[in-house]
């Protein structure tokens, strides 16, 4: 795995290379940030294109794909933000951003139907999660196949998902939209641990993904977006992604602040505060029990940045509006 | 055909001698496996997760006394975990795992199959499918302050038990053999339907498994008005059958004979135990095993007279499920492990201890 990821991060760099170096040839001026967007403009992807995708398969994409069937809510929201909706045909049926993704065919990610996929005639299929011989199948088809990694249990998250931004950015020919996307993301992190550089420790949290108290410890990529915010995790003792904490152990971990992630499934600040046992909960006594939208907490895209942004205004209120 | 043989040698013993060994042995054994009960509840009560001391738990426990106030210097945090959800895991820990157990040896004696266990026609099934449907769904937790999820696994669990029941129907009789057909499946059809819905929902995929393996992570107080209801008036009904149970274990047409309305009785002691079980499952989720092998471990520690066994299942029942929810939620700690892991996983292999001990075997 290790091997494949810096293969990836090795492409990467060969691209930053070739940006430098246009951009030291082209005007002599200095590669500074704001320059960097119109300099990457002279990167043109030049097709075929071979990658190795998050799982270490060598893809070779033979042509700028123009039916792309994303099977990826994270993926299908990055090809949109960096201009490439136009060239997405299908997604998968949890794709439900940006609103433009419903309007396209809908496909299945979880239980995929080899002839549904075949059956939208696309010409690059991203999936996030292969049940078992699926991108095999699919290239036995003669369809290209990529398989863009869930983030779920990366908790450098924020790095993970630049790298997606990018690699889709290459695949589909817009380089340097991707860029952009990720030097604006990278801006509105910055401004986060910016106006949180003095703080030493922030409030103890208590992450719910689920009513059976299932939370996001410090080794997933929610978990990772707390330790931008500096949060103290209550879950830290756990050692998986995502533990299930006995509710005993909330209870002492006393959190300061309560994010839910299923309000989508009945749970809301007032049931929380109706749970016997948790009325002397700092969040409950100070009324800090907030509802998060668990997409954008979960997905490797553009609205980590938005995850961000609004979990720092629920955990520091006085420093963000 | 073992599989619908006698699941007890009940009958090989002449009733008189039964009841004399009985009415020696039953009540200071009783006297004994209520004390050892009380001292596992403790036991469990005293440890967790979050390390409180013991002479803590007590003071906590005996302030709710009226009149005793020993833990007002104890820390708030603690007096939560110990009254609000320790304790009440603990009772509903031993009040499921008694009901299962009594359940089960119902079962067994009804079905006269040593097979049989309280989820044989269709209450884990039929539970699973409803409180997997509310758990996919985006409806509220609860309406009107009643949790949508233990209503639905209940509505599930007697829904299926009354549709094996109905379907197995032969004119004024219910074979045993024909209900335990229906029940299987009825069972595969609200299974298949649970996979169904737990693969179209994958992103609650954690959510509906956690529930079907069982456990007590969310217990409190008021889940006991889940239970009880239910749960007392099965034991008592059910109790009151042992010797009635006994008598069962001879041919069908012979208990007749001897002046036993099979039939209802059969309905009566199967409603009860599955009613029991139903409400025992819509707090607990599908643990598994404690009704298939508390009353054979009873058997074969005491002997088959369902006299004792009812009431010693009840009793062993309760310690062990008790004992199985304390590793449930230390062993991994500070996460949970599925109970019903748990109770498969150490039960198993202490049956299988008590089996090859006794060289008489039950089977």
């Amino acid at each position: 795995m290790t091997s494949l990821v810096k293969r990836g991060l090795l492409l990467l760099a060969l691209v930053l290379a070739l940006a430098a170096a246009v951009a030291c040839g082209g005007g002599g001026g200095e590669p500074g940030p704001e320059a960097s967007p119109t300099v990457l403009a002279a990167v043109q992807v030049s097709y075929p294109l071979t990658i190795a995708d998050t799982v270490g398969r060598e893809v070779t994409i033979e042509a700028q794909p123009q039916r792309i069937a994303s099977l990826s809510p994270a993926a299908t929201e990055t090809l949109f933000a960096i201009g490439a909706g136009d060239q997405v045909i299908a997604v998968d049926k949890f794709s439900n951003y940006p609103k433009k993704a419903t309007t396209r065919e809908q496909l299945d990610a979880f239980e995929p139907n080899l002839e549904a996929i075949a059956a939208v005639q696309p010409d690059l299929v991203l999936l996030f999660y292969d049940p078992g011989e699926l991108a095999a199948s699919l290239e036995r088809l003669g369809i290209t196949t990529a398989v863009l990694g869930s983030v779920e249990e990366t908790p450098e998250s924020v790095a993970a998902v630049f790298d997606q931004i990018r690699l889709l950015g290459q695949m589909t020919d817009h380089v340097q939209e991707a860029e952009e996307l990720v030097a604006d993301m990278q801006g509105r992190i910055d401004a986060i641990e910016e106006a949180l550089a003095d703080v030493e420790q922030g409030s103890r949290i208590f992450h719910e993904v689920d009513a059976t108290l299932y939370t996001a410890a410090p080794a997933s990529f929610v978990g990772g977006l707390y330790k931008i915010l500096k949060a103290q995790n209550i879950a830290a003792e756990a050692d998986q992604p995502f533990p299930q904490l006995s509710q005993e152990v909330i209870i002492e971990g006393d959190p300061e602040v309560i994010i839910l992630a299923d309000g989508d499934y009945g749970e809301s600040p007032d049931t929380v505060k109706a749970r016997p046992g948790w009325e002397n909960i700092s969040a409950v006594r100070n009324d800090r029990i907030f509802v998060i939208d668990p997409d954008i907490v979960s997905r490797a895209g553009p609205r980590l940045v938005e995850a961000l942004e609004t979990l720092a205004e629920y955990l520091y209120p006085e420093r963000f509006e | 055909m073992k599989l619908f043989g006698s699941a007890t040698r009940a009958e090989e013993l002449p009733e008189a001698a039964l009841s004399a060994m009985l009415g020696r042995a039953l009540w200071p054994r009783l006297a004994v496996g209520l004390a050892v009960l009380l001292g596992v509840a403790l036991l469990a009560a005293a440890i967790g997760p979050v390390a409180i001391p013991a002479d803590a738990v007590a003071r906590i426990i005996l302030s709710r006394l009226p009149g005793v106030s020993l833990a007002d210097s104890l820390p708030q945090s603690w007096q939560d975990i110990v009254w609000e959800v320790r304790l009440p895991r603990v009772v509903i820990a031993g009040l499921v795992g008694a009901t299962l157990a009594f359940s089960g040896a119902t079962y067994q004696a009804v079905f006269r199959n040593p097979l049989a266990d309280p989820y044989l026609i269709g209450v884990a099934a039929g539970a699973g499918l409803g409180a997997t449907a509310v758990m996919v769904s985006p409806l509220d937790a609860s309406v009107g302050g009643v949790s949508l999820v233990p209503l639905a696994a209940f509505a599930g669990a007697l829904t299926a038990v009354a549709l094996a029941y109905a379907l197995a129907r032969v004119g004024r009789t219910v074979p045993t053999v024909t209900l335990i057909l229906a029940g299987v499946a009825i069972s595969s059809i609200a299974t298949s339907a649970t996979s169904f819905l737990m693969i179209s929902h994958s992103q609650r995929v954690l959510t509906t498994l956690t529930w079907l393996l069982g456990g007590f992570n969310l217990s409190e107080w008021s889940k006991l008005w889940w239970v009880l209801p239910y749960v007392l008036p099965a034991a008592v009904i059910i109790l009151l059958h042992g010797r009635i149970l006994n008598v069962l274990q001879l041919d069908e047409e012979q208990a007749q004979q001897l002046g036993v309305n099979v039939e209802q009785v059969k309905l009566l002691l199967l409603g009860a135990a599955s009613l029991a079980t139903a409400a025992a499952v819509s707090v607990s989720g599908i643990i598994g095993f404690v009704g298939l092998i508390v009353p054979h471990t009873v058997r074969l520690l005491w002997g088959p007279d369902h006299r004792q066994l009812l009431p010693m299942s009840m009793v062993v029942g309760a310690a062990f499920l008790i004992l199985a929810d304390m590793l449930a939620r230390t062993v991994n700690s500070p996460s949970e492990v599925p109970v019903g892991i748990i109770t498969a996983f150490c039960g198993a292999p202490f049956f299988l201890y008590l089996l090859r001990l006794r060289q008489r075997a039950v089977f």
